[in-house]
């Protein structure tokens, strides 16, 4: 599904405007003055290619695949420390959320690649298949995301840790936990799949 | 004014969120336990489902995961306008802001209740969702949870973590009563003191665990916790205390693999302020408190 | 009437405990014969009426007063008769010196001494008042700065005549679509007010409009300027307003910024052009969907304008928020390498930011014309090299270059020499040096003064208005520069400068006729008078005045128009032969003050250091060193004169052969950031010194005995350093020969 108007391109000069009308939150970030307090708020930045004040700054510059192929999108922590220390109010964390998705409807290899992307598809679909985060199994489907081989070592290495959650009941071993309503919720996500669509928007 | 412990009992919409099932059920029974003394009823949402947490958006997208919260908030108005509580943090941060989204935008509430009418539901934007310990610090009032301590934490020493979505970005918003700040939030060391227990002063409280980062990812975000278990060591505390169900798991179960990495020797547990509180009402620390839950077990707080 | 001098000696606020008043008294009554009253507190209502008293009889008409500065007290010795003579005993003596010591007492009689022989000089003044004086106000130039300036004027009950060199009036404001806001909330482009401001001015009738005619010719003086227009009329008038604005720089030698190679890129001038058409599209005919502003396009660039106009940042502002008020789609880029919106204009700013526009702090390296423009980025926010394009417009936000000439009309070889000649002749060592530049261009009002046709310029071009300490004043008394002439400006700083103008010229207009200085000399009634049977027709006279108030007649000898003179003695200081003066002021009253001070012997070892200060700065900050009670050597004595220019060379070598040990000028700092209130006096009196060394060979003394201080008002903390410093030195050299002959 494409949905910015021109995707894949390196520089777009209009995405900047792009975010400020269809990302959650984008419009405030017309009001960035790259203060920086974000960038040096933020508990992970050092891990990250771009800290937020650079990234709003390439949105500005239209450098759009550098934007949406920057694991600054994937590693935030949602701390909120840069949304509630922000003197512009731009709504920082929900803009990196956003940008994700769409870093993932357009298709950029990273964005395929990404824990976080990789973690949130598995969440997704205990979510609105059961309507419950089942932990046990999203935290399974996502390690075997990355192949059989790598899921099986993954799962080993977290063996001691699951062990200590069954003894301490604090991971049931039985069926998934699940909502009464599934159908309901299904037919709830679907018509807001659609309606989404139906605006064009990314977010 | 604070209520008195025999003020009339209430009650209110409860969301328990997934965790209550799962990571945090010891959480969920802590709460349930002590509500009662505090003169609070719950009444779960019917049928509620998940919020979405920090990742749902990235594969639903913001509407679908909007949705999500709607389902929630349609189910509890269908029961009664009282007010939501939610004792999860990733719970309370996306149902607050899809609630107040929707009080603040006709089209998103439009939408959603577009979505909503697919199965026959729908909600007006009149509830208030509120985060327990905020309704705590506002309704309940620490002279009432002093009122119900029959057993005082008395030399227990307890390192107050506070971490992230339970005070960001809300804490300080009229919606949210203004009932604590960002950057240095004192209501969980209240707590502790109502408890009767020590409060330590512990300067990392609000510093990111790296949450689902961190379950995903440990390579990103074990140096996080490593930075506040250096600090609560260097404290000397018994216990860390914190009211977010992730910041429970993270903080508690890496311990083994960060003294692996990193060389050290943390063996510290991490208890919720409810497990706390309801040892110290006097409640059962296994059956009430869920002590027997935590995977490292506080000898200290089992024997008070 | 006879002049009958008496003084009267306050002892309050601490001077008799500190002093010995009595021998204060005996100074004046034995060495000068004059009657001397003491009283423990002068100023009190007890303390005026002994003085007034003594006036009232006759017995005293010039009183002397030894107590506090002359800066302080001024409205209660504000006595009938001639302006009191002020020894200042308290700030510079016994507030910066021991109580009770014996040099404190000597300071305090030397100081009585140098005042009661000044008071044996002076003469009161009689001021020029010949002829008649015209109340009419010039304004040259029809564009806002003028336009306002009129209406005010006229406002304020004067008449005006308004001088256009184009056909019609409004100048560079007739061209704008809207304006940066000037009022609450600052958020949205204002309407152009020019429209209103033409119709009311071509209302008034008390304001004459000459369209398409430019001034041929100015002279005369303040209250008597004689203009003739290109028309062939003449007028006499008071004062002048120059409100010639500015020029948009050349754009054509913009080329690395594209400029030329596409009809696409233009300037802002050319934007607001489109903008005021009503509808911005491309050559192609499209409504632009994406557009550049390049500031500093030409602007703080050694190859271009040094300078920054001060106002491209906020009219870019208001272009791009019509831009995107006009079509919500475009989108609309600034680059800016730093965004200067002064004041209220950052709440234009954050105006600019809600619609959307993207700002892009870093330097545009390179504008390539292919499919669409793209401007080559160095970004400083992103370290990188960002190819902003494809765009459909580019807008150079170009600077304004002064009219402080007139680009039609052929430079004057005679006028452009005196002028370059004039801009920041003696820069201090190791200040700001810029390289004077003129813009093209003949002169404006064509003065027929002996210093050239121009008003003076500044190093960048711009009308000097003593710009640092007194930015309504010009260095030709009664011409008055506003708007951007004078400095780069928007319309919100026009309107408050005109009115500015507006307010010098009924000041001068007033004080011309009463024979009054203006600032900062304001109300004095003395002038220069020149001998001129004495006269070597040497033009130092003529040259130095920095406000060209001398002309030199047929046959050489100097003329002074004395309502263009501010009073400084910069002729005075100048002459060589001592025969320009003051009614109270000369060059043998200050050497007969430096004379009066007794010179001890060799061997008491009690050096005398004569410091000659201004007493616009370096004085007051003496003042402001005795107020904080910093203390200084008690072997200098000070001589106040009304400007450093004022100070002959004579001065010093009489101060020398009479005994002094070494001498310290303290003024004003000089250059073309000059502090000086009278603009080159500083200069002038640095300039002179330079030449003393062949003075002090010819005396067989040493260099280091004669030093020149930079002082500002606030140096009060510095100057008692420097003061012990420069005597320490002096000392170190040894007493003077001269002692004692």
């Amino acid at each position: 599904m494409t949905i910015s108007p021109t995707p894949k391109r390196a520089y777009d000069l209009n995405f900047a405007r792009y975010v400020y009308e269809n990302i959650d939150g984008g419009e405030r970030l017309r009001m960035c003055m790259q203060c920086g307090a974000c960038s040096g708020s933020c508990p992970i930045g050092k891990q990250m290619d771009h800290g937020p004040r650079k990234l709003f700054m390439m949105i500005r510059a239209g450098m759009k695949e550098a934007v949406l192929t920057s694991n600054t999108i994937w590693n935030c922590v949602s701390c909120y420390n840069c949304v509630v220390r922000c003197p512009r109010k731009v709504p920082i964390t929900y803009i990196l959320h956003d940008l994700a998705y769409l870093a993932v409807q357009e298709g950029y290899e990273p964005a395929k690649k990404a824990d976080n992307a990789r973690f949130a598809k598995a969440f997704w679909w205990s979510a609105a298949k059961y309507g419950r985060t089942d932990e046990r199994l999203v935290t399974g489907k996502y390690y075997f995301s990355f192949g059989i081989g790598e899921g099986i070592k993954r799962g080993l290495g977290n063996q001691a840790i699951a062990l200590n959650m069954i003894k301490t009941k604090r991971m049931h071993l039985g069926m998934p936990h699940a909502i009464k309503a599934k159908d309901e919720l299904q037919k709830i996500l679907a018509k807001a799949a659609e309606i989404q669509e139906r605006h064009g928007k990314g977010a | 004014m604070e209520k008195g412990p025999k003020a009339m009992t209430r009650t209110l919409t409860y969301y328990p969120g997934c965790s209550s099932q799962a990571s945090a059920v010891h959480l969920d029974k802590s709460l349930r336990a002590i509500m009662g003394p505090l003169g609070v009823a719950l009444r779960d949402i019917d049928d509620w489902n998940c919020c979405g947490a920090s990742v749902g958006h990235i594969e639903g997208g913001h509407l679908a995961n909007s949705a999500l919260s709607a389902r929630n908030l349609a189910n509890a108005q269908a029961a009664g306008p009282e007010d939501i509580i939610t004792p999860c943090a990733a719970c309370y941060l996306n149902t607050h802001y899809v609630n107040e989204s929707i009080r603040g935008s006709e089209s998103l509430k439009k939408d959603l209740n577009e979505a909503l009418g697919a199965a026959g539901k729908s909600y007006d934007g009149s509830l208030h969702v509120r985060h327990i310990c905020e309704m705590l610090v506002t309704d309940i009032g620490m002279g009432a949870v002093k009122a119900q301590v029959k057993k005082p934490l008395t030399g227990l020493k307890v390192a107050g973590y506070v971490g992230c979505q339970t005070v960001r970005p809300f804490a300080n918003t009229e919606r949210a009563n203004k009932f604590d700040t960002y950057d240095d939030p004192t209501f969980l060391d209240d707590f502790t003191a109502a408890c009767g227990a020590e409060v330590l002063p512990f300067k990392l409280r609000t510093h990111c665990c790296g949450g689902s980062v961190s379950v995903m990812s440990p390579d990103k975000g074990l140096h996080l916790i490593k930075e506040l278990l250096d600090e609560v060591q260097k404290l000397g505390a018994d216990v860390i205390s914190t009211p977010c169900p992730l910041c429970q798991t993270n903080v508690e179960m890496y311990q083994p693999e960060i003294n692996k990495r990193f060389g050290t020797n943390f063996n510290i547990p991490v208890v919720f302020y409810s497990q706390l509180m309801a040892v110290a009402f006097g409640l059962d620390p296994v059956k009430d408190a869920g002590l027997d839950q935590n995977i490292i077990k506080s000898d200290k707080l089992l024997k008070m | 009437m006879e002049k009958k001098i008496g003084a009267y000696l306050c002892s309050g606020c601490g001077i008799g405990e500190a002093l010995d008043v009595k021998a204060l008294e005996g100074v004046v009554s034995k060495e000068f014969k004059k009657p001397v009253k003491s009283h423990e507190c002068l100023c009190g209502e007890a303390g005026l009426a002994v003085i007034k008293a003594d006036m009232e009889a006759g017995d005293v008409t010039l009183p002397v007063i030894g107590a506090c500065s002359p800066r302080v007290m001024t409205d209660r010795f504000m006595l009938p008769g001639m302006t009191p003579i002020r020894a200042n005993l308290r700030e510079q003596v016994i507030w910066s010196h021991p109580a009770g010591d014996e040099d404190t007492q000597m300071m305090a009689e030397d100081n009585m001494r140098m005042m009661m022989t000044m008071a044996t000089k002076v003469n009161q003044p009689v001021p020029f008042t010949e002829g008649e004086f015209s109340t009419t106000i010039l304004v040259v130039g029809g564009g806002y700065a003028g336009l306002t300036a009129a209406s005010e004027a006229s406002k304020a009950g004067h008449d005006v005549l308004l001088v256009e060199k184009k056909a019609a009036l409004g100048g560079n404001a007739a061209g704008y679509a809207s304006i940066v806001p000037s009022k609450p909330p600052y958020h949205d482009p204002q309407p152009n007010p020019l429209p209103k401001l033409i119709e009311g001015v071509n209302a008034t009738k008390s304001i004459r409009v000459i369209t398409g005619a430019t001034v041929a010719k100015t002279s005369g003086m303040p209250g008597k300027f004689e203009v003739e227009l290109s028309d062939g009329s003449t007028h006499t008038v008071g004062a002048i307003i120059l409100a010639t604005g500015f020029r948009p720089y050349d754009a054509t030698k913009l080329s690395h910024l594209g400029y030329g190679a596409s009809p696409d890129i233009v300037t802002n001038v050319e934007m607001e052009a489109k903008l005021k058409a009503g509808k911005v599209t491309t050559k192609a005919g499209s409504s632009p969907k994406a557009v550049a502003f390049i500031q500093c396009a030409g602007s703080r660039d050694p190859n271009h304008l040094p300078y920054c106009s001060s106002v491209c940042c906020s009219v870019s502002l208001k272009q791009a928020i019509e831009l995107t008020k006009a079509d919500p789609e475009t989108m609309v880029y600034v680059i800016y390498e730093e965004m200067r919106t002064p004041g209220t204009t950052e709440e234009f700013y954050r105006s600019a930011q809600e619609a959307g526009v993207i700002f892009m702090k870093g330097k545009a390296t390179k504008v390539e014309n292919g499919s669409g423009i793209t401007v080559t980025v160095a970004d400083e926010l992103l370290q990188q090299d960002v190819p902003l394009g494809p765009l459909d417009m580019v807008v150079l936000a170009t600077g304004m270059v002064p009219n402080s000439t007139d680009p039609d009309a052929p430079a004057q070889e005679y006028g452009a020499e005196l002028l370059t000649a004039d801009i920041n002749p003696y820069p201090a060592e190791g200040d700001y040096k810029p390289e004077p530049s003129v813009p093209p261009g003949g002169p404006l009002l064509n003065l027929q003064y002996r210093q050239g046709p121009h008003l003076p310029m500044l190093a960048d071009g711009f009308s000097d208005s003593h710009y640092i300490c007194f930015p309504y004043e010009t260095r030709r008394t009664g011409i008055y520069a506003c708007g951007p002439v004078r400095r780069p400006m928007d319309m919100g700083e026009v309107h408050e400068d005109a009115m500015g103008a507006v307010l010098k010229s009924i000041q001068v207009i007033r004080n011309a006729a009463q024979g009054h200085a203006v600032h900062p000399r304001v109300g004095d009634l003395s002038y220069p008078k020149i001998n001129l049977n004495a006269c070597t027709k040497c033009r130092r006279c003529t040259v130095e005045c920095p406000f060209g108030a001398i002309d030199e007649n047929e046959k050489d000898y100097p003329v002074v128009n004395p309502t263009r003179c501010r009073r400084c003695g910069t002729c005075m200081g100048a002459c060589p032969v001592r025969t320009i003066s003051f009614d109270n002021y000369t060059v043998e009253m200050l050497s007969s003050m430096v004379k009066a001070v007794n010179i001890p012997d060799e061997d008491e070892e009690k050096p005398r250091i004569l410091v000659i200060a201004c007493e616009n700065d370096a004085y007051p900050a003496l003042d402001m060193a005795g107020i904080a009670k910093h203390q200084y050597s008690p072997f200098i004595r000070i001589l106040p004169v009304r400007c450093l220019g004022s100070m002959s060379l004579l001065l010093i070598s009489d101060a020398l052969s009479s005994g002094y040990d070494g001498v310290i000028l303290m003024g004003c700092k000089p250059g073309d950031d000059y502090q000086c209130h009278f603009v080159k006096g500083s200069a002038m009196a640095k300039e002179r010194l330079s030449k003393i060394s062949e003075t002090l060979k010819s005396m067989q003394l040493e260099v280091e005995r004669v030093t020149m201080v930079d002082a500002s008002i606030a140096d009060g903390a510095r100057l008692p350093k420097v003061i012990d410093e420069l005597v320490a030195k002096i000392d170190a050299v040894g007493p003077n020969p001269f002692k004692g002959f």
